[in-house]
C-alpha cells in the first residue's frame, strides 16, 4: 500500500558545497540518499515529493561537515499481509518462484501454487497446468496475495500465494511490453 | 440433571483417546519403567465415573492396581485436565469423615475398616472427574485436531519450512528466508551453514519423502489424499463421541465441588438418610439437591420439566392429601373403602413407581383448577348438560348408566369443584370431547407435558369412577380398576 507521509532526516553536507546552490544541492542529495531505501517502519521510499523545511545547519567539530535537519514529504510503499499485488516473476525453481512488485521481493512456494500446476524443469523452468493453458515462467505477470511478511530494519520480504480466486497469471512474458 | 450422559462421555473419551499406552510425561519418566500400562486409563476413568471423590489408595485397592501405577496414570490424566486431584494432610479423624462421606454416597454400603490406628498425620490424595472440564477439554482437543488437518489440507496461509537434510547440521529455515537461501548458480535453496541443498519440511501428519526432485508433485498429491482420508477417518471414528457431546451440550454437568465441599455435603445428606431410615425414597427427594447424588431411578429420561416443580409439587401433594382427607364427604364413603391407610399407600406407589412426572402433574393441576373453577365451572356445566342431552338421545344402550351419572354430577356441583371435572368426564363418551378439553386445558396451563400427565391421571380417575358407578348399577361388570387408586383419585 502507498502512503504519502512526512519524514525527517539529518543530511551531512561537505563544506565545498557551501555557496549559492546550497539548497539545491541539499535536495538532490536527499533524493539520492533516500529514494529506493527501505525502512522496516515505513516501507520503501518511492519518491520525494517536496521538501518542507530545512533547519539550521550545525558544523561538526573536527570535520567541517554541516548537518542539516531536513523535513520532506515522500511516497512510501509498504506491503501488508492480505494485500493483493501485481508482480513480475523473476525466478522459478522447484521450490516455487520469486516475483517482484516494484521494490519488494515476493516468494511463492510450491504449495501455495494451485495443485493443477506442476513444475517443469528444463531450459526455461516454469509452472504449468497439465493442458498447458497456463504457464508461469520468468517475466510472467502474476497477481498474488501476500500471506506473510518479514520486516527487518532495512528490508522487507514477502511470501505470496496464487492459490485463491482471481489470482495467478495475468500476462505472459513480453505480452505487456 | 443426570450424570449418565456425562459418564458415557467420559467412557467414550477414554476409549477414543486413552486406549493406547500412556507415555509418562515430564521429568517423572523413568527408564527402568517398562510396565505395560496400555488400557489402564480406560479402567481408571471408568471406575471414576462410578465414584465421586475417591481416595487414591482406595481406588488402587478396588482396581487391584499398584498405587504408584495408578498415581502415575492419574497424574497424566490430571495434566490432560480430565481429573482433579487434591492432597490432604489428615489425621485418622479426617479419614473417618471421608469414610462417612463415602458411606453416605455409596448406597448405604458400610464404611470400610480403618486401618490407621495411630494418631499420625498422613497425606492422602483424592481424585475426582471434573465433568465440566472434560467436556471443554474434549471439544477443544477435537477442534484442534480438525483444524490441524484442515489447515494442512487447504494449505491455508502456511509458511513452508525447509530443513537441512545434513544430519550434522539440521538447520531449519522458513520461506521468509528464501531470498538468502537461493543459490545463484543452480537457483535452489542451500543451507547457509553447510551449503547442502535444503528439502521442504515434512513434519506434517502425512509424511512423505520429498528427496527426489521430480516426484515432488506426485508426493504432494498423495499427501493430500492421505490427509483427506485421515480427516474422513477421524470424522467416522469420533462420530459417537461427537454425538455424545451434542447430547450433553445443554445439560448441566455434575459438579462435586472441591473435596472439602463434597465431603461436607455428602456427610450432611448422609445424616438425613440415616435419621429418616427411608433410604431409597430420600434419594429421589435429594437427587436434585446440591449434592448431586446419582439418580438411578431416572436414567436418561427427560425429567427436567417435571423436576423443576417437583419440590413444591410434593408439598402440594401433601396439602392435597390432608385437604381431601378432611373434606371427604360422607356420601363418598362406601363399602370396602379403607380410607385413611389406602391414601398414603396409594400416594407412595405413585411417587415411586410411576415417577415424578405423574405425581407432579396431579399436584399442578389440582391447585389451579380450584382457583379458576368458580369462573369457568358454570359455563362448562351448561355446556356439558346440553351435550349430555344430545348424547343421551343417541346412545340408547348406555342410557341407564348415564342417567345415574348425571344425577351424581348434579349432586357434586355444589360440594366440590374437582369432582365435577372428573365425574363429568366419566359420564361423557371420550370421543370428541376429550380432544376439545385437551385444547382448553393446554390453553389454560400452557404446559403440554403437565396437561398430558393430568389426562393420564384423570382418565384413570374416570375409569375408576365409571367402574364404581357401574358396579353400583350392575355389579360385576369389571374389576380392572385398582381399589386404592379409585379411592384417592376420587378424593
Amino acid at each position: 500500500m502507498f502512503f504519502h507521509i512526512i519524514l525527517e532526516r539529518n543530511l551531512q553536507l561537505h563544506p565545498r558545497y557551501f555557496g549559492p546552490h546550497l539548497r539545491d544541492k541539499l535536495v538532490s542529495k536527499l533524493i539520492h540518499d533516500v529514494e529506493g531505501t527501505c525502512s522496516g517502519r515505513h516501507g520503501f521510499v518511492v519518491a520525494v515529493t517536496a521538501v518542507e523545511n530545512i533547519g539550521k545547519g550545525l558544523i561538526r567539530d573536527g570535520t567541517g561537515y554541516v548537518t542539516f535537519p531536513v523535513k520532506y514529504q515522500c511516497v512510501v510503499f509498504r506491503p501488508f499481509k492480505g494485500e493483493i499485488l501485481e508482480s513480475v516473476v523473476t525466478m522459478v525453481n522447484k521450490m516455487g518462484f520469486f516475483a517482484e512488485a516494484g521494490p519488494v521481493q515476493i516468494f511463492v512456494s510450491n504449495h501455495l501454487i494451485p495443485d493443477d500446476m506442476a513444475f517443469q524443469a528444463g531450459d526455461v523452468p516454469c509452472y504449468e497446468t497439465s493442458d498447458g493453458s497456463v504457464r508461469i515462467q520468468k517475466d510472467s505477470e502474476v497477481r498474488l496475495k501476500i500471506v506473510g511478511t518479514r520486516v527487518d530494519a532495512t528490508e522487507i520480504f514477502c511470501i505470496g500465494t496464487i492459490k485463491d480466486d482471481f489470482l495467478g497469471l495475468t500476462g505472459d512474458p513480453g505480452g505487456a511490453a | 440433571m443426570s450424570t449418565e450422559p456425562f459418564r458415557r462421555l467420559v467412557k467414550l473419551v477414554a476409549r477414543a483417546f486413552y486406549d493406547e499406552e500412556i507415555p509418562a510425561k515430564g521429568p517423572n519418566r523413568s527408564k527402568s519403567d517398562k510396565s505395560d500400562n496400555r488400557g489402564i486409563a480406560i479402567v481408571i476413568l471408568d471406575a471414576l465415573t462410578r465414584r465421586q471423590w475417591v481416595k487414591e489408595e482406595d481406588l488402587a485397592r478396588d482396581l487391584k492396581l499398584h498405587p504408584k501405577q495408578l498415581r502415575r496414570t492419574l497424574r497424566v490424566l490430571e495434566e490432560e485436565q480430565l481429573v482433579v486431584r487434591e492432597d490432604h494432610r489428615e489425621t485418622v479423624k479426617a479419614a473417618k469423615a471421608y469414610n462417612a462421606a463415602i458411606a453416605a454416597t455409596s448406597d448405604g454400603k458400610p464404611g470400610e475398616q480403618e486401618k490407621e490406628e495411630k494418631q499420625k498425620v498422613h497425606t492422602h490424595s483424592y481424585c475426582c472427574l471434573d465433568y465440566a472440564q472434560v467436556y471443554d477439554v474434549v471439544r477443544y482437543r477435537i477442534h484442534r485436531a480438525k483444524k490441524k488437518i484442515k489447515d494442512e489440507l487447504e494449505d491455508r496461509n502456511t509458511v513452508q519450512e525447509y530443513v537441512c537434510p545434513n544430519p550434522s547440521c539440521g538447520s531449519r529455515y522458513s520461506a521468509l528466508d528464501a531470498l538468502q537461501l537461493v543459490n545463484p548458480f543452480d537457483q535452489n535453496f542451500h543451507c547457509e551453514r553447510c551449503d547442502s541443498e535444503l528439502v521442504a519440511e515434512s513434519d506434517k501428519l502425512a509424511a512423505v519423502e520429498l528427496a527426489d526432485g521430480d516426484g515432488d508433485d506426485n508426493a504432494r498429491r498423495r499427501q493430500r489424499e492421505k490427509l483427506r482420508e485421515l480427516l474422513e477417518k477421524m470424522e467416522i471414528q469420533l462420530k459417537p463421541l461427537m454425538e455424545q457431546l451434542a447430547r450433553v451440550k445443554d445439560l448441566t454437568p455434575p459438579d462435586y465441588g472441591t473435596f472439602t465441599q463434597w465431603e461436607k455435603k455428602a456427610i450432611a445428606s448422609g445424616r438425613i438418610v440415616s435419621s429418616n431410615g427411608e433410604v431409597p425414597e430420600l434419594k429421589v427427594a435429594h437427587g436434585q439437591g446440591p449434592t448431586g447424588t446419582p439418580m438411578p431411578f431416572l436414567g436418561e429420561t427427560k425429567v427436567e420439566v417435571a423436576l423443576a416443580g417437583a419440590e413444591d409439587s410434593k408439598e402440594h401433594i401433601k396439602e392435597e392429601v390432608a385437604a381431601t382427607a378432611k373434606v371427604l364427604p360422607p356420601w363418598m364413603i362406601r363399602q370396602g373403602m379403607n380410607v385413611p391407610t389406602s391414601y398414603s399407600d396409594g400416594r407412595h406407589e405413585v411417587k415411586t413407581e410411576e415417577g415424578l412426572g405423574l405425581a407432579n402433574s396431579t399436584a399442578l393441576d389440582v391447585k389451579p383448577v380450584e382457583d379458576k373453577e368458580a369462573i369457568e365451572q358454570k359455563l362448562k356445566e351448561e355446556y356439558y348438560k346440553a351435550y349430555y342431552a344430545a348424547l343421551l338421545q343417541r346412545q340408547q344402550e348406555a342410557a341407564q348408566v348415564h342417567t345415574v351419572a348425571t344425577v351424581v354430577t348434579d349432586e357434586q356441583v355444589t360440594t366440590h369443584g374437582q369432582e365435577i371435572a372428573t365425574s363429568d368426564r366419566q359420564v361423557g363418551m371420550k370421543s370428541k370431547r376429550d380432544e376439545r378439553e385437551e385444547e382448553e386445558e393446554e390453553v389454560e396451563w400452557e404446559d403440554a407435558s403437565v396437561s398430558g400427565g393430568l389426562h393420564a391421571v384423570n382418565e384413570d380417575a374416570t375409569e375408576g369412577g365409571l367402574l364404581e358407578e357401574q358396579t353400583a348399577v350392575e355389579p360385576g361388570v369389571g374389576d380392572e380398576g385398582d381399589d386404592e387408586e379409585i379411592d384417592w383419585e376420587d378424593g
